[in-house]
C-alpha cells in the first residue's frame, strides 16, 4: 500500500546573509492513512521548517530538496496550482498562534467558508450551513451566532478551534498541526487535543502533530519522530519509544516529562542547548550536549539503524540498555 | 458606534471653539484700524468712523467682540473684504468649489497611483519593480510642484498643444473644458501625495504580509492575488486611509504654488491675493474654513478607521 504521506530526505536551505545554512538535513517519514505521527525536538530542530516544507509554505529564501509525496503525488515538482488546489484541500495546517492566526478583518464565518469555497462547489448558502456544521462539531457553543463574530472577540482557545473548523472544512487527508496547543493554558490544551484525536478518528484525516513536549505526544500520537538539530535521530511507535528510548537525546527530553515507565534510564534534563544550523557540529550533531559521547561521536555521523521491532536510532552507543542495567 | 459618533462629535466642539478664539485673537494683532481702512475717503470725519466702529461692534469690550463675532460666524457673515468689497462668505464659495474639484481630481490620482504602487513594491519587496517604484517616489517628493508644473506646460501646452496652459473653466459650464483645466494641476498636486501615499501603503503591506494571517490564508490553498488583494491590503489600509483624509485636507487648504502656475482661481489664489493686499478679513476667513475642513477630515477619518477595522467597531 502506497503510504498517505511520505517523505524521504528532505533537505531545507536558506540563503541568508551569512551564507547558505541547512535547518533541516535528510528527514524521511511515511504516514498511513488515519495514523497520527508526532514531530518532538526542543526549539530550533527543524520541526516547523519540516512543516512548511511539506506544504511548500516557505520563505522565498529557502530551498527545498529530496521528495514529498502526497497520495503518491510529487509535491514539490507540482505546479503553483496544482498546489493551492493540494493545500487546504488534501493537506491542511494549524499554526502555535491562535491569536494571530485568524485575520482580524474578516469574521470567523467568512474564513472558513472561504476555505470550502475554494475547493469545493459550495453555494454561498451550502457553505455557510457547512461552516456552522464544523463550528458546532469543534464544540463552539452557538455557532450560527459565532460565525459572524470577529476573532478577537473570541478567546485563543476557540479561535484555536476555529483554525480546526476551517483546516477540517475540506476534509483534508492529513492535517499538520504545528503546536497547536503550546499557547493555551493546560485545560485547553487538553480539551484540543481531545478534539483533534476525535475528529482524526471520526474522518480518518491523519495528523502530523509538531510539538516540543512529550506530555502532548503522549495524548495524541501513534508514532514519534524525534528531531534534533535538522535531523531525525530516532522513530519508534509511541509505546515502544515510552518504554525503550534508544537515542541518548530521547531519553534527555524524557527526564523533563512526569514518567511513564520506571524502566527508563533517568537523565537529568539536558544541559545546553540546540546548535544554531550555521554552525552545526560534526560527527554527531548532540555530541558536545550527550552524557554518552565517546570520541567516535566527534568525528562520524551516526547514521539511522534499526535497534528493534519498527524503531530505529541514530546513535553510535546505541541500543542503550546496557547503560540502563548499569544505572 | 453610534455611541463613539456622539462622542466625537463632541470633542470637535472645544476644538473649533480653540480655533475660533485663535483666529479672533489673531484678528486683534493685524496692523490698522479697521474702522479707518473702511471709512476710506472720509476717514478724517470722527462721526463717520464712530459709526463704523459701533456698526463693527468695536466699541464694545473685547469679549463681547467674540461673541458677537462667533454668532455672526455661525450664521455664515465672515465680514467684509476690504479689497473686493464683497462679503468674505461670498468670495469664499465662489473659490470653494474649485479647490474641492481640484482637491478631489489630485487626491484620486494620488490614490489610484500611490495605493498600487506602494502594494507592489511590498509585494516584490528588493526586487527591481520595488527599487523602482521607491526612486520615482523619492524623485515625486523632492520635485517641487512648481517645477513639475512648469515642465508640464512646456510639454503639454507649448510642445504639444493639447492642453491649455493655465486659467479655469467650472464644471457646470463645460465639464470637458474643465477637466482639461485642471488635469494638469491635479497630476502636479496628485504626483507629491501618491509618493507619500506609496510609501505609507508599502510599509502598512510589508508589516501585513508578515502576519500569521496571511500563512494561514496561504495554507487555505488561496491565490496569491487573494492572499494580498483581500487578507493583507484589508489590514494594511487602515492606517494608509487616516494618512490619506490628512493629506485630502492639505490639498482642500488650497496649493498656493500650484494653483499660482496654473492661474487656477482656488484658496491659494485667493490667500495669496488677500496677503498681498493686506485684505485680513477674507484671510481670516480662508483660514477658518479651512480649519473646519481639516476637523470635519479628522472625525471623517476617525470614523473610516472604525469602519473598517472591527475590533474598534464593537468596542
Ligand atoms: N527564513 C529563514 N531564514 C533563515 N533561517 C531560518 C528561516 N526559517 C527558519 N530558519 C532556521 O531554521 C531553524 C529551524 O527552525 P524551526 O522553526 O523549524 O524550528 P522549530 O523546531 O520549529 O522550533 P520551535 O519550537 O522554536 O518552533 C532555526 O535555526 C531557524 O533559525
Ligand atoms: S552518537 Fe555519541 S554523541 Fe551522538 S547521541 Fe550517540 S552517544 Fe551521544
Ligand atoms: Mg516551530
Amino acid at each position: 500500500m502506497t503510504p498517505l504521506l511520505e517523505v524521504r530526505d528532505l533537505a531545507v536551505s536558506f540563503a541568508t546573509d551569512e551564507g547558505t545554512v541547512r535547518a533541516v538535513d535528510g528527514v524521511s517519514f511515511s504516514l498511513a492513512p488515519g495514523r497520527r505521527l508526532a514531530i518532538v525536538g526542543e526549539s530550533g530542530c527543524g520541526k516547523s521548517v519540516t512543516a512548511l516544507a511539506i506544504m511548500r509554505l516557505l520563505a522565498p529564501n529557502a530551498r527545498a530538496q529530496g521528495s514529498v509525496r502526497l497520495e503518491g503525488e510529487d509535491v514539490l515538482a507540482a505546479s503553483d496550482s496544482r498546489m493551492r488546489a493540494l493545500r487546504g484541500g488534501r493537506i491542511a495546517m494549524i499554526f502555535q498562534e491562535p491569536m494571530t492566526s485568524l485575520n482580524p478583518a474578516f469574521t470567523v464565518g467568512d474564513q472558513i467558508v472561504e476555505a470550502i469555497r475554494e475547493h469545493t462547489d459550495a453555494s454561498p448558502s451550502e457553505a455557510r450551513a457547512q461552516a456552522i456544521a464544523w463550528l458546532a462539531r469543534v464544540r463552539i457553543p452557538a455557532p450560527e451566532r459565532r460565525f459572524d463574530e470577529y476573532p478577537h472577540r473570541l478567546s485563543g482557545g476557540m479561535r484555536q478551534r476555529v483554525m480546526i473548523a476551517m483546516a477540517m472544512a475540506c476534509r483534508p487527508s492529513v492535517l499538520i498541526a504545528d503546536e497547536p496547543t503550546t499557547a493555551l493554558d493546560v485545560t485547553i490544551q487538553a480539551q484540543i487535543l481531545g478534539l483533534m484525536r476525535e475528529l482524526s478518528e471520526e474522518t480518518g484525516t491523519a495528523i502530523v502533530l509538531i510539538t516540543h513536549d512529550l506530555g502532548v505526544v503522549a495524548e495524541l500520537a501513534h508514532d514519534v519522530l524525534v528531531m534534533y538539530a535538522g535531523r531525525v535521530v530516532e522513530q519508534a511507535s509511541l509505546d515502544t519509544l515510552f518504554r525503550t528510548p534508544q537515542h541518548p537525546y530521547t531519553v534527555g527530553l524524557m527526564g523533563a516529562v512526569p514518567r511513564l515507565d520506571e524502566e527508563v534510564a533517568r537523565l537529568a534534563t539536558i544541559e545546553g542547548t540546540v546548535p544554531s544550523p550555521r554552525a552545526w557540529p560534526p560527527g554527531c550533531r548532540f555530541a558536545p550536549r550527550c552524557p554518552f559521547v565517546i570520541e567516535r561521536c566527534r568525528t562520524e555521523v551516526p547514521p539511522l539503524a534499526e535497534v528493534g521491532p519498527g524503531h530505529v536510532a541514530a546513535c553510535v552507543q546505541a541500543p542503550l540498555d546496557r547503560f540502563a542495567a548499569a544505572a | 458606534m453610534a455611541g463613539f459618533l456622539v462622542r466625537r462629535v463632541g470633542q470637535i466642539i472645544p476644538t473649533l471653539l480653540f480655533v475660533s478664539l485663535l483666529i479672533f485673537g489673531l484678528q486683534q494683532l493685524m496692523p490698522g484700524d479697521p474702522a479707518l481702512i473702511l471709512a476710506g475717503e472720509e476717514r478724517g470725519d470722527p462721526l463717520v468712523l464712530a459709526q463704523i466702529r459701533a456698526e463693527l461692534n468695536l466699541d464694545r469690550p473685547l469679549h463681547e467682540q467674540y461673541v458677537l463675532w462667533l454668532f455672526k460666524v455661525l450664521q455664515g457673515d465672515l465680514g467684509f473684504s476690504w479689497r473686493i468689497r464683497e462679503p468674505v462668505a461670498k468670495v469664499i464659495l465662489e473659490k470653494l468649489p474649485v479647490t474641492l474639484q481640484l482637491g478631489l481630481m489630485a487626491f484620486v490620482i494620488a490614490c489610484l497611483i500611490g495605493i498600487p504602487a506602494g502594494i507592489v513594491s511590498a509585494v516584490k519587496k528588493d526586487q527591481p519593480a520595488d527599487w523602482i517604484a521607491n526612486g520615482v517616489a523619492l524623485a515625486g517628493i523632492s520635485t517641487p510642484n512648481f517645477w513639475l508644473g512648469i515642465m508640464m506646460i512646456l510639454l503639454f501646452s507649448v510642445h504639444l498643444g493639447w492642453l491649455p496652459p493655465s486659467g479655469y473653466v467650472a464644471l457646470t459650464v463645460d465639464w470637458r473644458q474643465s477637466l482639461a483645466t485642471t488635469i494638469m494641476p491635479a497630476f502636479v498636486l496628485g504626483t507629491g501625495i501618491a509618493a507619500v501615499l506609496m510609501r505609507h501603503t508599502r510599509s502598512a503591506m510589508v508589516q501585513a504580509m508578515n502576519q500569521d494571517y496571511v500563512r494561514t490564508a496561504r495554507a487555505k490553498g488561496l491565490a496569491e492575488r487573494i492572499v494580498v488583494a483581500k487578507h493583507a491590503l484589508r489590514n494594511a489600509l487602515v492606517p494608509v486611509i487616516t494618512l490619506g483624509a490628512l493629506e485630502l485636507g492639505t490639498l482642500l487648504s488650497g496649493a498656493v504654488l500650484t494653483e499660482q502656475v496654473f492661474t487656477i482661481p482656488g484658496f491659494g489664489k485667493l490667500v495669496v491675493d488677500a496677503v498681498f493686499n493686506r485684505d485680513y478679513p477674507v484671510v481670516q476667513g480662508v483660514v477658518l474654513v479651512v480649519a473646519v475642513i481639516y476637523v470635519l477630515l479628522n472625525l471623517a477619518a476617525d470614523v473610516l478607521y472604525i469602519l473598517i477595522n472591527p475590533r474598534l467597531r464593537h468596542a
